[in-house]
């Protein structure tokens, strides 16, 4: 390992890839953008990795991040698939759920999207499973044959979805239906439903098998494209993809079940977050993630991401792990606008182009970002490292024709109330996420990332009443370094519906052992030795009746009365409530994660003889606390060395964002160089 | 009268009582027992002012927009407004008051601020109750006055000044088939008023009263005005329809309903007059249900895509006289609320004579739901499952109505999974497909409806709730109607039976074959693109002797231009 210190993280965002070094010897973190390619993704990670110029012979680990997969369903470049199903129920797919979209909920004349499966390319055969798996009607193999034979010679498909009734249960029929499918058209990629998502509910299970199906070949082009280009500059470590739930998967592995990294968009600054929740010790963590369009916030509970197990991809339910995590559509680059009077925040968005008024790109609606500008926050002259001046007039100006004189309020009451605007919108968002999971907000600290989750950190903390809002080392690229973190992860689950009290412990143990075995081999065959793996079991219960079921950690011995309190005590802490009905087990889950090798956290030198960081300057901006223009001493955080502390109102500005704490705040240097903001006296303690 | 208060001030108090609305359905959801409240999101939350003025809204489902005003307003009318102290809350499920049937009880509490003498507003949560002691078990389709529809409150105190009146509680929990599900729901509705209450009073104190006030002011002129301006694009005039509810649930006769929307510079006017009358069964309308519906119309039409609040509907008006279908007085039975359904249907086709342009054809004219009642032979124990079905939406004139949508008065709502049924019940489905040739042929074709065939293995209850089985949803510019919903009991033998909404006996072996109605037609069939009629015909949406019958002018086109 020693002769490959250095791991890399790159990870393709909407318009920059970020590429992170890690020198596992010297604990030194290295950092470069580089532009997105759409056309040619592969071509953008490599530009980034070249803007590094890191020596791929002495890398041991190159973690990557890509919506690969999300952007071919957004943009309906899949494969073209066809589905086999059961005879007499090859519309569950195009029926779905047969629900409305929740924005749609007054648009009486709503269009369904083009499904990514057309009809005359679903294929019914017989063979039918009752609810405890007993055969009702024996399989058609003859029909299977046919059924694969039409879909490939006259519909021209490239890979088959099987999905039928009660597979979750025994899914012999999909199995033979595969052997059989492969013998008659080889060509033809096959994917099953119970490898994909044994679990119950026949539409949720066809929709991710046929995604599955639809970006898998795609994903595999890429995948190896990839690679291949990184061997050929000299890199022969291990490749790992993101995880859309947490962890990464070798490319390998991610290959064989590309619908686990379709939402790993935001999935890095979370598992850094909850890397960092553990490494500092602060277990419970909002994380705060706030970019060019949008603001993310996911929480951290006991060093754990929350996740759930179903996601939703353009209106396709997805049976894989996800975090968890609330959206509001508004970041740096929305727009502001009034409507009728009222000051409202998005979710249009300027982008990177025409982009805010202050990047003189043709942009004329003013944005946050511009608002941030007029408020004295931004540098005008020091933006990405002083490689882009921002033009403060035209933003001042834009605010002041669009919103200030129509509102008649001066020119830093409207740019303080579009952030006002907007930190009323995720304050909602954090409550929400907070009180759906039965937990109170102020008990966690805010860790704020992204351009610009820096600059409203403190805001957004005041507001809510948090008592620390962190901010990590070069937090645009907190994402990037996430990645870093990220320890091979697989989930394994099957659904076993019965009562708790009626399912003996043994046959329980041996499910449990079961999928153990799955998910050792499954880490096993992406590198982890048997040493580090650490499998962690769940069960997903729920009273009798419900259909909501929420997860319980289970110890190695079962201890059924144990569990059936664990889930109590859950069920009162979620729903503020628990019964006395039965309890009944859904799904059975086993995380298998392989351990971490290396510390990531590096302690800074502490300062030197001599006196705190001299304060380079000051500039006048908007205090929250006192709602007006102060006097804010600037700082550059590369001059700030662990212990120091600063009072509010201040400005850290470190090139690609600023961190913003008012007036009556305190700011202090962690040993690795965290700033952690708290309230006065609390920092004085 | 405008306030006098920036606009983002007006928009950050706005943001902080929606997000305390929104907050108040997160702690009903998580903490209901009954999944119809959760899964169904069969529930209407919302914030008043102490003018009784709409502030703010967590809805739930679509058709109870705006349901809690006429309620609120009509327990504060009974009370007095001196009656209220803080801590109170306030049990209202007359149905003639409570807009609603009598299961969808509200509760009402008081927010008291300092330095005010009284309430500084109202909160309001609406909810289905799993049972309040009606004549049968599960849901009511025949009842014959609001007396056999379970207990009734007409404003009660269930909390004074924050304490329990165990009472009245003690009264709820004897009068209920299934006590410990209504006492958690209860629970789950007090916790999400104190939610509300805790939010609104921390919101006052951190803004101050007299800028909440201000800002109220504010966004309510908003809502009106942003209404007035979409309501000026509108076109000026009076348009009438009529369609039919099949029957009350007693005699077979179908029942004629009116509606005559007008609109004029500053009012949108919706005129029941002309419908039937009471009817004997459990299909009349309470006039606050009837409200509702209308202000979904109106919403929609106007400003589909901001919360509501009382600004909104000023300029709306409902006339609906006592004692007619859609202004139910006592002793009238209101059980079955699908009259809204079909009614809410109704408007459109009022409307869509005025703006052509805007609306689509009639979607399958209903929620087709359909319950099974049994003792599982696994378990011994009794189920009651219930599912609600999609139908054909229909199509609008730019293109085809989507295929097997939940019908548009609850469209966010989802069906239940047939692993989920067959688990739980013991239905065995035999089929679940889309019903070929039920999409309303026209240039633009009606989406389609799905067919069920159900087999029991087991001995139990049948039930459906289902209107719109006799006459057929109606088509627009030319275009055809489709089949009408049709449950079909025992296929194929001597007892066969036509069923809309009825309870039935079924043994094990015993058949039922569900079809939904498609969607309305739009313009005239033979416009249509001989491409999409290929599409059709290769899809299986339509079959070939359908395509030669309806689309028959164009075959040729169709079968060599492609």
């Amino acid at each position: 390992m020693s002769e490959k210190p250095l791991r890399l993280a790159v990870d393709i965002g909407g318009t920059f890839v970020d590429a992170i070094e890690l020198d596992t010897a010297t604990g030194e973190v290295r950092f470069r953008k580089a532009a997105t390619t759409p056309r040619n993704p592969a071509a953008g990670v490599l530009d980034a990795v070249a803007a590094l110029d890191t020596p791929l012979e002495r890398t041991g680990l190159f973690t990557h991040g890509t919506t690969l997969g999300l952007n071919a369903v957004l943009e309906r470049r899949g494969a073209r698939v066809g589905i086999i199903t059961n005879e007499g129920f090859r519309d569950i797919f195009l029926v779905g759920r047969a629900n409305v979209p929740d924005a749609h909920m007054y648009d009486f004349t709503y269009a369904r999207p083009a499904p990514i499966v057309r009809r005359h390319r679903i294929a019914g055969v017989e063979g039918r499973l009752d609810y405890r798996g007993a055969v009702m009607e024996e399989l058609d193999e003859s029909g299977v044959v046919d059924a694969a034979r039409r879909l490939v010679d006259e519909h021209e498909v490239e890979a088959i979805a099987v999905c039928f009734l009660f597979s979750f249960i025994d899914p012999s029929h999909e199995r033979r239906a595969q052997a059989l499918i492969r013998e008659a058209c080889p060509e033809t990629k096959v994917s099953i439903s119970s490898d994909i998502a044994r679990e119950h509910r026949e539409y949720e299970r066809t929709s991710t098998t046929v995604l599955d199906a639809y970006i898998r070949p795609i994903f595999e082009r890429y995948v190896d494209d990839l690679e291949a280009s990184l061997r050929e500059r000299g890199f022969d470590g291990r490749f790992l993809v993101m995880r859309s739930g947490g962890g990464a998967m070798t490319a390998g592995a991610a290959r064989l079940s590309p619908t686990n990294t379709v939402l790993s968009g935001p999935a890095g600054g979370i598992t850094g977050g909850a890397f960092l929740a553990r490494a500092l010790d602060r277990r419970e963590l909002i994380t705060f993630d706030v970019g060019g369009t949008s603001l993310d916030v996911c929480t951290i509970e006991d060093g754990r991401a929350t996740t759930a197990f179903e996601a939703t991809l353009e209106n396709h339910p997805l049976l894989v792990p996800v975090y968890d995590i609330r959206t509001i559509g508004a970041g740096g680059g929305s727009i502001a606008w009034l409507d009728a009077g009222l000051l409202n925040v998005g979710p249009e968005s300027a982008g990177a182009e025409p982009g805010p008024i202050c990047y003189r790109r043709g942009g004329t609606l003013p944005t946050v970002t511009d608002a941030c500008l007029a408020l004295g926050y931004i540098d005008p002259g020091g933006f990405l490292g002083g490689s882009m001046p921002l033009d403060r007039e035209a933003a001042c100006e834009g605010i002041r024709n669009t919103l200030a004189e129509p509102m008649s309020v001066t020119l830093e009451a409207a740019a303080a109330g579009v952030l006002d605007v907007l930190m009323a919108r995720t304050v909602g968002a954090v409550r929400r996420i907070t009180v759906e999971r039965g937990r109170d907000p102020r008990e966690s600290a805010l860790l704020a990332f992204g351009g610009a989750g820096p600059m409203f950190a403190a805001m957004c903390g005041h507001e809510m009443d948090l008592e620390e809002m962190i901010v990590p080392n070069a937090p645009s690229g907190f994402s990037a370094w996430g990645m870093l973190s990220a320890e091979v992860v697989d989930d394994c689950s099957r659904t076993h519906i019965s009562l708790l009290d009626e399912l003996p412990p043994a046959e329980l143990a041996s499910i449990f052992e079961e999928l153990e075995r799955d998910a050792a081999a499954s880490l096993r065959r992406q590198g982890v030795s048997d040493g580090r793996a650490v499998l962690l079991r769940q069960l997903e219960l729920r009273y009798l009746g419900q259909e909501h079921a929420i997860p319980v950690d289970v110890g190695r011995t079962l201890d059924i009365a144990a569990i059936v309190r664990a889930f109590g005590d859950g069920h009162e802490a979620r729903y503020g409530h628990r019964m006395d009905a039965r309890v009944q087990v859904l799904n059975i889950r086993i995380r298998a994660v392989g351990e971490a090798e290396e510390p990531m956290l590096r302690e800074l030198p502490p300062r030197g003889a001599g006196p705190c960081a001299p304060a380079p300057g000051s500039r006048r901006a908007w205090c929250f606390t006192t709602r007006r223009m102060s006097r804010f001493s600037t700082w550059r955080r590369q001059d700030l060395a662990p212990g120091d502390t600063i009072a509010g109102p201040a400005l850290i500005d470190e090139g690609t964002s600023v961190t913003v704490m008012h007036t009556g705040q305190r700011l202090r240097v962690d040993r690795y160089g965290h700033l952690v903001i708290a309230m006065a006296e609390q920092g004085e303690r | 009268m405008r306030a006098r208060i920036d606009g983002a001030t007006a928009e950050v108090v706005r943001s902080y009582l929606l997000s305390a609305a929104r907050e108040m359905k997160a702690t009903l959801v998580r903490t209901a027992f009954n999944p119809v409240i959760y899964e169904v999101l069969d529930f209407g939350i919302s914030m008043y002012d102490r003018n009784l003025d709409l502030i703010a809204e967590a809805p739930g489902l679509t058709m109870f927009l705006g349901a809690n005003d006429y309620s609120v307003a009509k327990v504060v009318e009974y009370l007095g407004v001196e009656a209220f102290e803080d801590g109170d809350v306030v049990i209202s499920n007359y149905p003639y008051w409570n807009a609603a049937h009598t299961y969808d009880a509200s509760l009402i509490a008081p927010v008291f601020v300092p330095g005010l003498d009284g309430p500084f507003g109202y909160l309001c949560v609406r909810a289905h109750w799993a049972d309040l002691g009606a004549k049968d078990p599960g849901y009511v389709l025949d009842s014959t006055d609001m007396h056999q529809e379970g207990i009734v409150f007409p404003g009660t105190k269930v909390f004074k000044r924050g304490e329990a009146d165990r009472e009245i509680i003690e009264l709820i929990r004897f009068n209920s088939r299934m006590p410990d599900i209504v006492i958690g729901d209860f629970n789950a509705m007090v916790a999400s008023l104190r939610t509300g209450e805790r939010r609104l009073k921390e919101t006052v104190a951190k803004f101050g009263r007299e800028t909440v006030d201000s800002a109220i002011a504010a966004f309510l002129d908003h809502g009106e005005e942003t209404t007035a301006r979409a309501l000026a694009g509108l076109p000026r005039g009076s348009w009438t329809a009529e369609d039919f509810i099949d029957d009350d649930g007693i005699s077979d006769d179908p029942i004629p309903m009116k509606a005559t929307v007008t609109i004029t510079d500053d009012a949108f006017t919706v005129d029941f007059t002309g419908s039937a009358g009471t009817q004997k069964g459990p299909v009349n309308m309470p006039f606050g249900t009837t409200l509702a519906m209308c202000k979904v119309v109106f919403k929609a039409l106007t400003t589909p895509d901001t919360p509501s609040n009382a600004g909104h509907s000023r300029a709306l008006e409902v006339v609906a006289e006592p004692g007619n279908l859609f202004h139910a007085v006592y002793p009238a039975p209101t059980f079955t609320l699908w009259t809204g359904i079909v009614g809410l249907e109704l408007l459109f086709k009022a409307l869509a004579k005025a703006m052509p342009e805007r609306f689509a054809a009639s979607s399958g004219g209903d929620v087709p739901g359909f319950m099974m009642l049994g003792v599982h032979p696994d378990t011994g124990k009794f189920f009651a499952l219930s599912n609600n079905d999609p139908v054909g939406w229909g199509a609008s004139p730019h293109h085809d109505g989507a295929n097997a949508l939940i019908h548009l008065s609850e469209s966010i709502v989802r069906n239940t999974p047939l692993e989920v049924l067959e688990t739980n019940t013991t239905m065995f489905f035999e089929r679940f497909e889309l019903r070929r040739d039920s999409g309303g042929p026209g240039k633009h074709r009606g989406g389609l409806g799905l067919r069920r065939d159900i087999r029991f293995l087991s001995d139990g209850e049948f039930m459906t709730v289902m209107k719109k089985t006799k006459s057929r949803p109606w088509a627009l510019a030319g275009g055809r109607e489709p089949d009408a919903n049709t449950v079909i009991a025992f296929p194929g033998t001597g007892k066969e039976l036509r069923m809309s909404t009825r309870r039935i006996p079924v043994k094990a072996g015993d058949r039922v074959t569900v079809l939904t109605a498609g969607g309305g037609g739009h313009g005239a069939p033979r416009e249509r693109d001989p491409a999409l009629i290929a599409e059709d015909l290769r899809d299986g949406f339509v079959s070939p002797e359908a395509a030669r019958r309806v689309y028959g002018r164009n075959r040729e086109r169709y079968r060599d231009g492609n």
